[in-house]
């Protein structure tokens, strides 16, 4: 009994985006099929993993998560190189968490300063993530597209509210913006659209989903972005052709379960297993729903991720 | 175009072209071709050259080819005799002109290199800036691309006075545009007036000395023209691309002060390709029908005091206000704050005085913008505890003009008032309620600031609708009369315009993919008689709500031709819906409950489902908690038909929709309708009423059961037999 | 394709007697069409109308029961390929293999943790339902034995793994009441499998390499008149898992291919010897329409997350999932500490309890209830009005535990503090930050 597998016919293709310079420099995108259905499509640019660096000292981490990066959690610039150096990290995603005017409020000069530091330390490509304040993500982000011009950095998040000013810094000194939008294919559409209409050129824009973690709403980011996908590639709908971004460590790791110790929840099993788990199996959900950049915290959670997508794009 | 300016525009034009033919040979004859030459730092080459003509000017000898194209576009002169349709022929002798000045400055970098100051701010005594370097163009370019500069005011000359010089440069910064000075107006300059009058120039107070010649217009023009390539992604030698990018994204325009010379005229048609308007001081010849720039073309004989104001008008420019500045907090925190009986300081209506609030549409001349006026008594001309009448008129222009809007921005004084800290507001029209703590009046608070709320919001959300604001507020019972007979005049004119729209009148009709969040293949047509099913989107709404924000989730669907006029089927629909549903669903019809009925979403105010013993239809409406005689409640019948899915026989419906004459017409329309909770009925008693008048029975509002008569099938139709209910005899509804 | 409530309610006998357990026929008609009615519950439909209510609203993946008791697993009853469609009907079973060649004491260790491994969420009780008891010893009577002692033992969903259908005879004889699921049934078996299955009624999985020989035995059983099936098509690598586990969605909703209209059970640690890796797998597999994963092992460390993610990728897109109405203690708060409240999306109260949590504030979370709608929904609903929320502040208790009267409601209903401060004259309503992420910063400036 032979079976004709019904295959879906895909009309769309993901944009190739360039991610960084010079010779580290990366290419996603570029996908005809839903994530890893090869029987029916390609996939030729693997989904790639950028590894997290802060800003400042973390002080609440798990242990294990803290333990790989214990030796230089207060020095941004050691703390990227150990990333790429010891765990061949192949991007760096920059987390500005300490100018969050409700926390540290450091200012937008510092954390130019701190970008450009890294960024002249690091030779892959580098990610550029803001706190979450629109207002303040304008003012910090401005300064480092300027300070780094040329540089080709990922910038975002890029919002609705301040997608004018980051989009022009963006267009002038020619970094790639991180498009979010909070869980909806429309407005992620939307803002799309409006960025095109500054002048952001296509080859220049990443869609950032916004992910939720493990057990923490992970649903409803999955599911926008299936419906991204689908839109992107059964319905022609050309705004939506752009990769996607997960910045899903810092959510996982944020999580009461990824930080409980042995003795505060024993049913839990191995807390170095566990959350190291939490957080590769987060991902391995986003790159099923169509992710192709993914921005991780944990060494072997990446090796994780690094072997099953071996697998799964084997030839 | 004026026969005046284009002849002179062409006389000024051949001077221009002549005098770098003139330069050229010198140059050439004292450095040879091969010398380089350029504006620094920059890899634009001249700009202007590079980017209309795709030619990179690097040295003496590429120049020579490019007057040859200054030539080959050169008009001859008009004679004083023949009659000719002259604006093609003068814009390409703007196009020459501007050639020609790159070459003339060029030259003057090569000939006196020191001559521009070549960075962002005078030095010492040369405050000549000369172009541009890459990096002002990419640090301000970002400000033009991002709008916090929205564009430029290219002025030639000088104005009278000093004094009057620092006043226009004020008010353009005031604008938050940049201020690009060159040419001299019998010997003066605006940059020196300046300087005098101790104004700090220079790049970083955005008033740019650009040069001490007319030449130097061409700096302006080519860091428009450098913009487009850099921020626009357009390539060297794409004009129509470049010239279409400034005309629509970079709000410029050029102002010469002074007697406007051949030379002026020629740089001002070159301007006008790149679709910036002129607006003179001078009495030149207008040409105010629009074509290639947005508006009027060239403006004149405008007296100072009204000049920046005239062009921001008419280059089409948005006022931004970016601070409310009045004494109390404002933000959506104090929204829903009530103001109580200790704390009041003033008490309007609320049926304790007469009260009203309108918002009216007027022509542009009419409004003068941020001009807001209080008529009568203020909070500090009157004792704590006070009652007043009260009238607030708001009066709005718009480039387009759109009198459909005056509700919509009618409706928003009640929240937008309330985000005020101590101001309560509620209700609308002439049933408005307005109470002012004393909170607010200590902390400095006036009636007058309602104005400036309402001056500051209408433009921020607004915007693409209103272009001027001005308020006037009263508190004199015999003025607050007049103002109510006007509301009631245009309340009234207001209804029956909306009473007289019909989804046979209007050929485009709204979506809403709002729900699609949630819904993922919901899609709501909006027409003018049928409402989106949450009751929050009328087809008013619609339109306002894409004007302003065009990329949203209302978009304009032109409805095409007309499939089925009982089911509500149009070909513009049934397309737009296959693809707002992502190929889910080919067609819904707008007025079907059983065939193709639309998707519903979930946030429906009602749903309608038939009664199949009755032959009719039931509704039943959110807030009604009880059984219904489907044999579901709301919440359950919610459960089953949500989602973004078509489920015949269920439909989301608004409560104005069911008093609208397209009312489920496939099925019958109203008369279909046995059931409904006595709430709704109640609700809806005046609405119902007439239309049962309209449709010959005019019993229909008491046949109608509802929860008093039963709430199974069983129970009303006995009572449905005795009134003798249309929809018994009426033909099978499955 | 499924037929529409309307359709279904025209071959209904429209006698409106309630005897299906809602009131009327047209409701009866509706649940059906949701799959949330079996046709049973009418006694007045003829035998004709219920076989053609049957054949259209079958769904293309048959639903099965697999085990008996509270931990019975059902599977299949599938529709659609994405979640967003509509949902997922039925999560995946978990299950630990355990081998009769093990010892006694490891047997009784991995059962008791087995047991143990249950955790509360949203009000559900997540945990694993079943076990794979694996013939390895090579003897039917032992295998029968170690079957009989688990079962007795333990309450899980079982599955009899043999190739030979001499054990599965066996080891029915003491299993076949609690419905185990026989795995499995190969192109050589088929037959002999066939008819034990049938004999017992329990349900029956078919191993095959690759789909065509699965279909190939699938045909011959259900030829048999064998009907609950589950397919193994034995992938050799993770690529080909996934490849074999969207064919067979796709190959039964799309095409209708009545061969593999079944769930599938399908075994992660085949693919690859590292725990860590075959956790992933299983993630990957529970997203991917697995019907059944058999795990190598089971420690709070894998299990726990899988079963967050069953229950993520399973909720209803459509019906948010809620958490109990009640006042919440996060961080164990004092008289003194601040009260929140906001609603029952359980998106919503995890979030803002994480915030709260971050913030080392303790405070006092109050969770109204809001049918699972988010703020400002429920808000737009009525769900979230001021007049239940005072009714809810009244009988919550709140006013007994803390000593203070401030109450910090979402800033995005800041809009109804006013009508909230008439309907609670003693409290002072305070707008909190419209955004969770602001919550702790909010929090650390506030004071009683
Ligand atoms: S129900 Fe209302 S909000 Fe939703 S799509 Fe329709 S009109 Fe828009
Ligand atoms: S039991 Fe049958 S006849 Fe009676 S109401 Fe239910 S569906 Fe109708």
């Amino acid at each position: 009994m032979a079976l004709e597998i019904p295959k879906v016919s895909y009309s769309g293709k993901i944009r190739e985006i360039v991610l960084g310079k010079g010779d580290k420099a990366i290419t996603v995108g570029g996908g005809t099929s839903y994530p890893f259905y090869l029987f029916e499509g390609q996939m030729p640019l693997k989904p790639r993993i950028a590894m997290e660096v802060y800003d400042s000292p973390p002080d609440d981490w798990a242990p294990t998560a803290l333990e790989p990066f214990a030796d230089v959690a207060g020095d941004p610039v050691a703390w990227a190189k150990k990333c790429i150096d010891t765990y061949g990290a192949e991007m760096i995603a920059l987390q500005l968490v300490s100018t969050d005017p409700n926390g540290e409020n450091r200012s937008a000069e510092e954390a130019a300063a701190l970008t450009k530091k890294v960024a002249e330390a690091v030779d892959v490509p580098l990610i550029v993530w803001g706190c979450n304040n629109a207002e303040k993500d304008t003012e910090v982000l401005k300064k480092i597209a300027e300070d780094c011009a040329g540089r080709s950095l990922m910038i975002g998040p890029v919002t609705e509210a301040n997608y004018k000013q980051v989009g022009a810094v963006a267009i002038g000194y020619e970094h790639t913006v991180i498009a979010s939008t909070p869980i909806d294919i429309n407005l992620a559409k939307q803002l799309n659209i409006l960025l095109g209409n500054l002048g952001v050129p296509d080859g220049r824009i990443l869609i950032d989903p916004t992910t939720g973690a493990l057990g923490y709403g992970l649903e409803y980011g999955y599911s926008v972005m299936e419906r991204i996908r689908m839109a992107a590639l059964t319905q022609e709908d050309e705004r939506l052709q752009f990769p996607m971004v997960c910045n899903l460590g810092k959510e996982v790791w944020k999580t009461k379960e990824a930080k409980q110790s042995r003795d505060e929840a024993p049913k839990l099993g191995d807390p170095a297993k566990r959350g190291v788990l939490m957080e590769a199996i987060t991902a391995q959900l986003v790159l099923a729903a169509g992710a192709d950049i993914l921005i991780m915290r944990h060494p072997e959670s990446i090796a994780l991720i690094q072997d099953m997508l071996n697998d799964l794009l084997a030839a | 175009m004026s026969k005046i300016i284009c002849s002179a525009a062409i006389r000024g034009a051949h001077n221009i072209v002549d005098k770098a033919e003139q330069k050229y040979q010198e140059a050439l004859d004292k450095w040879g071709p091969d010398h380089a030459v350029g504006f620094p730092n920059t890899a634009y080459y001249l700009p202007i050259i590079y980017g209309i003509l795709g030619v990179p000017v690097s040295k003496l000898g590429d120049v020579r080819p490019v007057l040859e194209k200054c030539r080959s576009l050169l008009p001859p002169l008009v004679s004083e005799k023949v009659w000719l349709p002259y604006l093609a022929p003068t814009l390409e002798a703007g196009m020459a002109t501007f050639f020609a000045e790159e070459i003339i400055e060029a030259i003057r970098y090569l000939e006196y290199p020191d001559f521009y100051t070549k960075q962002e701010d005078p030095i010492g005594g040369n405050i000549w800036l000369g172009a541009a370097d890459d990096i002002i163009l990419r640090k301000r370019g970002v400000e033009f691309v991002d709008g916090t500069a929205p564009g430029f005011a290219a002025i030639l000359g000088a104005p009278p006075t000093k004094e009057i010089a620092a006043e226009i440069a004020k008010e353009l910064q005031e604008k938050n545009l940049y201020v690009f000075m060159c040419a001299e107006n019998n010997g003066v300059r605006m940059s020196e007036q300046l300087v005098e009058a101790g104004v700090q120039i220079g790049w970083p107070t955005r008033l740019v000395s650009f040069g001490s010649d007319y030449t130097a217009t061409v700096f302006a023009m080519g860091f428009a023209t450098r913009a487009a390539m850099s921020f626009g992604g357009i390539k060297p030698g794409d004009f129509r691309g470049n010239l279409l990018y400034n005309k629509n994204r970079i709000f410029a325009f050029a102002m010469p002060l002074g007697p406007v010379s051949d030379e002026w005229y020629a740089n001002a048609a070159g301007a006008i390709n790149w679709g910036f308007p002129v607006i003179a001081d001078t009495p030149i010849p207008e040409i105010l029908p629009t074509g290639i720039c947005t508006y009027e073309h060239v403006v004149s004989n405008v007296p100072h005091s009204e000049i920046v104001q005239r062009a921001v008008e008419v280059r089409g420019l948005k006022v931004t206000v970016s601070k409310i500045d009045i004494p109390v907090s404002y933000g959506p925190a104090f929204e829903g704050e009530r103001i109580r009986k200790d704390d009041l300081y003033l008490e309007c209506g609320g049926g304790k005085t007469k009260a009203v609030e309108l918002t009216v549409s007027r022509d542009m001349d009419e409004v003068e913008d941020g001009h807001v006026e209080m008529i009568g008594p203020d909070l500090d001309q009157i004792k704590d505890g006070s009652k007043l009448p009260f009238a607030m008129l708001i009066e709005v222009a718009g480039r387009q003009r759109q009198e459909d809007f005056e509700p919509i921005l009618e409706r928003q004084i009640h929240h937008l008032v309330n985000y005020a800290e101590g101001i309560m507001h509620i209700g609308q029209r002439a049933i408005m309620w307005l109470r002012v703590g004393k909170a607010a009046v200590e902390k400095g608070f006036r009636l007058k600031h309602l104005g400036t709320i309402m001056h500051a919001k209408y433009h921020q959300e607004f915007g693409a609708i209103c272009d001027k604001v001005q308020v006037k507020i009263y508190t004199e019972e015999a003025k607050v009369d007049e103002v109510l007979a006007l509301a009631r005049k245009i309340y009234a004119a207001r209804d029956k315009r909306v009473d007289r729209m019909t989804d046979e009148t209007e050929e485009t009709f709204y979506s809403c993919t709002l729900c699609q969040s949630f819904a993922p293949s919901h899609v709501c047509i909006i027409t003018p008689e049928r409402t989106g099913m949450c009751g929050a989107y009328n087809w008013l709404d619609g339109k306002a709500s894409y004007e302003i924000n065009p990329t949203g989730p209302n978009q304009p669907i032109v409805k095409g031709e007309c499939i089925d006029p009982v089911l509500g089927k149009w070909k513009g629909t049934d397309e737009f819906i296959f693809k707002a549903s992502r190929q889910k669903f080919q067609t819904a019809s707008a007025y079907s409950l059983v065939h193709d009925p639309m998707t519903a979403c979930g946030c429906f105010e009602c749903i309608a489902t038939i009664l199949p013993l009755c032959n009719g239809v039931m509704i039943v409406n959110r807030d009604y908690l009880g059984m219904t005689p489907c044999g579901m409640k709301f919440t359950t019948l919610a459960g089953m038909v949500g989602g973004g899915e078509v489920t015949p026989g269920f439909l989301g419906v608004s409560k104005h929709y069911i008093a609208s004459r397209k009312f489920l017409l496939a099925e019958g329309g109203l008369k279909r309708v046995v059931w409904m909770p006595q709430m709704l009925k109640k609700e809806l008693e005046a609405k119902l009423k007439s239309r049962g008048e309209e449709l010959g029975i005019p019993n229909l509002f008491d046949i109608i059961a509802d929860d008093t008569k039963g709430a199974t099938e069983e129970e009303i139709l006995p009572f449905l037999e005795e009134v003798g209910h249309p929809a018994l005899t009426m033909e099978s509804i499955l | 394709m499924a037929l529409s409530g309307i359709e279904i309610f025209k071959k209904l006998p429209k006698k409106n007697c309630g005897e299906c357990g809602v009131p009327t026929c047209l409701a009866f008609a509706m649940k059906l069409a949701t799959g949330q009615a079996e046709l049973v519950a009418c006694p007045y439909v003829s035998d004709d109308v219920r076989a053609a209510i049957d054949e259209a609203s079958a769904p293309p993946i048959r639903t099965l029961t697999i085990g008996a008791g509270d931990r019975a697993v059902k599977l299949g009853g599938e529709t659609v390929m994405f979640r967003h469609e509509k949902r997922l009907e039925n999560p995946p079973g978990l299950a630990l293999v355990l081998s009769d060649t093990m010892d006694d004491s490891v047997v009784n260790e991995k059962l008791s943790k087995f047991k143990y491994l249950e955790f509360e969420r949203v009000g559900l009780i997540l945990r694993p339902q079943m076990l794979a008891l694996k013939e390895e010893s090579g003897d039917a009577g032992k295998f029968a034995a170690f079957v009989k002692r688990v079962i007795d033992q333990m309450d899980a969903a079982i599955i009899l793994m043999s190739d030979r259908p001499e054990v599965i005879s066996e080891a029915l004889k003491v299993s076949k009441d609690k419905k185990p699921l026989i795995y499995a049934a190969t192109n050589d078996t088929a037959e002999a499998m066939g008819s034990l299955a049938k004999e017992s009624a329990c349900p029956l999985a078919v191993k095959g390499s690759g789909l065509d020989e699965v279909m190939a035995i699938t045909d011959k059983l259900l030829g048999m008149g064998l009907k609950d099936l589950v397919i193994d098509s034995q992938p050799v690598n993770v690529k080909k898992a996934l490849e074999d586990q969207v064919v067979i969605r796709r190959s039964a909703l799309v095409k209708k291919v009545k061969q593999l209209g079944f769930s599938t059970i399908t075994f992660p640690g085949q693919l690859t010897d590292n725990k860590m890796k075959e956790t992933l797998i299983a993630s990957l597999l529970i997203a991917k329409y697995a019907g059944v994963i058999v795990l190598s092992e089971m420690e709070g460390h894998n299990v726990f997350p899988l079963l967050l993610a069953s229950l993520n990728i399973y909720t209803d897109p459509q019906r948010p999932m809620a958490v109990e109405e009640k006042v919440y203690e996060i961080g164990g708060p004092r008289e003194d500490s601040p009260v929140l409240i906001t609603s029952n999306f359980s998106l919503t109260y995890f979030i803002v309890s994480g915030e709260v949590e971050s913030s080392r504030i303790p405070a006092w979370l109050l969770i109204k209830d809001t049918e699972g709608l988010s703020v400002l929904t429920a808000w737009a609903a009525g769900k979230f009005a001021a007049d239940t929320v005072a009714v809810f502040i009244k009988k919550c208790g709140i006013a007994d535990r803390v000593k203070h009267r401030k109450l910090v409601i979402p800033g995005y209903l800041a809009g109804m503090s006013g009508e909230l401060e008439e309907e609670l004259p003693d409290w002072q309503i305070l707008v909190g930050p419209r955004e969770a992420a602001h919550l702790s910063a909010y929090l650390k400036q506030w004071s009683a």
